[in-house]
């Protein structure tokens, strides 16, 4: 009953979703609709896991008074700011859609932002040229940086009498042949593993998800 | 309320940015609030773009105008209140059934969207350009990328094909994956800097013409 059933129905519901992709029968497309509409319906509720985690993670930093706990409390403020602007009326509630563009908005893309200082300093100790393999990534990521920036065709253009744009259609071939073939290959062997997972999931023998315990 | 905008958004990205000294308050103070912010938002949009169109507007019609085939979105709807089992520990076990059903579902799809869109389809790209160079269709450098497209997918697969030991022609055949695996890598890191970059002369821009007004 507690991990039968439920490898029973991942069975069924697996092997039910893969059957009806294949078939363009009226029922068979009805039952495909359907069943991705409870997929909609169930998975917002899988939130609710990782809200309660959260809550939980924060209530006990500020129970245990562990450092920085104030801030804890800045986690529910929004959280309930949001919720409370936001569910009524849903997310064209006008202080919804502002908080949303003028405080989430930037702070996301300032935290991505942020990246480029990191990447610049671990970019300058990954890339000394130390064996072939280096040099070909950073060849590589020097190439599609200047092909990316309108100054290095700019640049070429000016200073170097042979062709026009090299920059960037150097930085075009090589998105186009040698890194499009690596990321095929890799991509296959994903796909191939997802696909042999997939099956071990829906016939039981990949049980991981039902977790410890009875 | 657009000036305020821009004042909010200007103080919440240096309270970001004063990271980039050290670890300090406005910048735990912006962190916390934004992950506040984020998981309240995550929680909204899921309610009103999932549960309220998927399940309460049937549920509801079907019991205003007697359509009683709505009443069956209850049984997704009760699969779904499984999760709350999680918070009493004696019958936490519930919460598998759901989990079950998502993760059916989910590997259910894969394996035929997986096999159509990301084995066919690839596979069908590298090989395609060959049809074309029996017709007559294409010219040396085109040849040439259709070639390198096929060593490069053979080669960087058998990088990764770890049934056989890497010796040989093997090995030197999986060394060639590894110079397109690193030509790749290379681009892919050069597009990831190249995007960080954009955002932060987005973020810059933002702070000089439109909060101080100086561009």
């Amino acid at each position: 009953m507690r991990r039968q059933v439920p490898l029973i129905l991942c069975f069924l519901f697996g092997i039910v979703m893969m059957l009806v992709e294949f078939s363009p029968h009226p029922i068979s497309e009805g039952l495909r609709a359907e069943v991705i509409k409870w997929d909609l319906i169930i998975g917002p509720f899988a939130l609710v896991i990782g809200v309660i985690t959260l809550v939980h993670t924060h209530v006990i930093r500020v129970k245990r008074r562990v450092e920085h706990w104030q801030y804890s409390y800045l986690v529910f403020f929004g959280m309930i700011v949001m919720v409370a602007f936001g569910l009524p009326t849903g997310p064209k509630n006008e202080v919804f859609e502002w908080l949303f563009d003028n405080v989430q908005v930037p702070m996301e893309a300032t935290m991505f932002s942020l990246l480029a200082f990191f990447i610049a300093s671990a970019s300058y100790r990954a890339f000394r040229a130390r064996t072939l393999e280096a040099t070909l990534l950073l060849v590589a990521a020097l190439i599609v940086m200047i092909g990316n920036a309108p100054i290095g065709d700019v640049l070429w253009n000016e200073l170097s009498p042979v062709g026009d744009n090299i920059p960037s259609t150097a930085r075009q071939w090589i998105l186009d042949n040698p890194n499009l073939s690596s990321r095929r290959g890799i991509i296959l062997g994903v796909s191939l593993g997802v696909i042999s997972q997939s099956i071990r999931i829906i016939f039981g023998i990949e049980r991981s998800y039902l977790g410890g315990g009875d | 309320m657009e000036v305020l905008g821009i004042w909010v958004a200007a103080f919440f990205t240096l309270c970001i940015y004063s990271f980039l000294y050290r670890d300090n308050p406005f910048y735990r103070f912006a962190e916390h609030l934004f992950v506040g912010l984020s998981v309240g938002y995550g929680i909204v949009f899921s309610i009103h773009q999932g549960l309220i169109p998927f399940a309460w507007d049937p549920f509801w019609e079907a019991i205003t105008k007697r359509e009683f085939m709505g009443l069956l979105k209850l049984i997704p709807i009760f699969i779904g209140l499984l999760f709350f089992a999680r918070v009493v520990p004696k019958y936490s076990w519930l919460i598998r059934y759901p989990i079950a059903i998502l993760i059916g579902i989910g590997a259910g799809r894969a394996i035929p969207n997986v096999m159509d869109a990301r084995i066919f389809r690839q596979v069908y790209g590298t090989l395609t350009p060959f049809g074309q160079i029996h017709a007559g269709a294409l010219g040396f450098f085109e040849i040439f990328g259709a070639i390198l497209m096929l060593v490069g997918v053979i080669c960087t697969l058998t990088y990764f094909f770890f049934s056989i030991e890497h010796r040989g022609a093997v090995g030197g055949i999986s060394k060639v994956g590894i110079i397109f695996l690193m030509v790749g890598f290379g681009s892919a890191f050069g597009n990831t800097v190249m995007g960080r970059v954009s955002l932060l002369i987005q973020r810059v821009d933002f702070l000089l013409s439109d909060w101080l007004r100086l561009i």
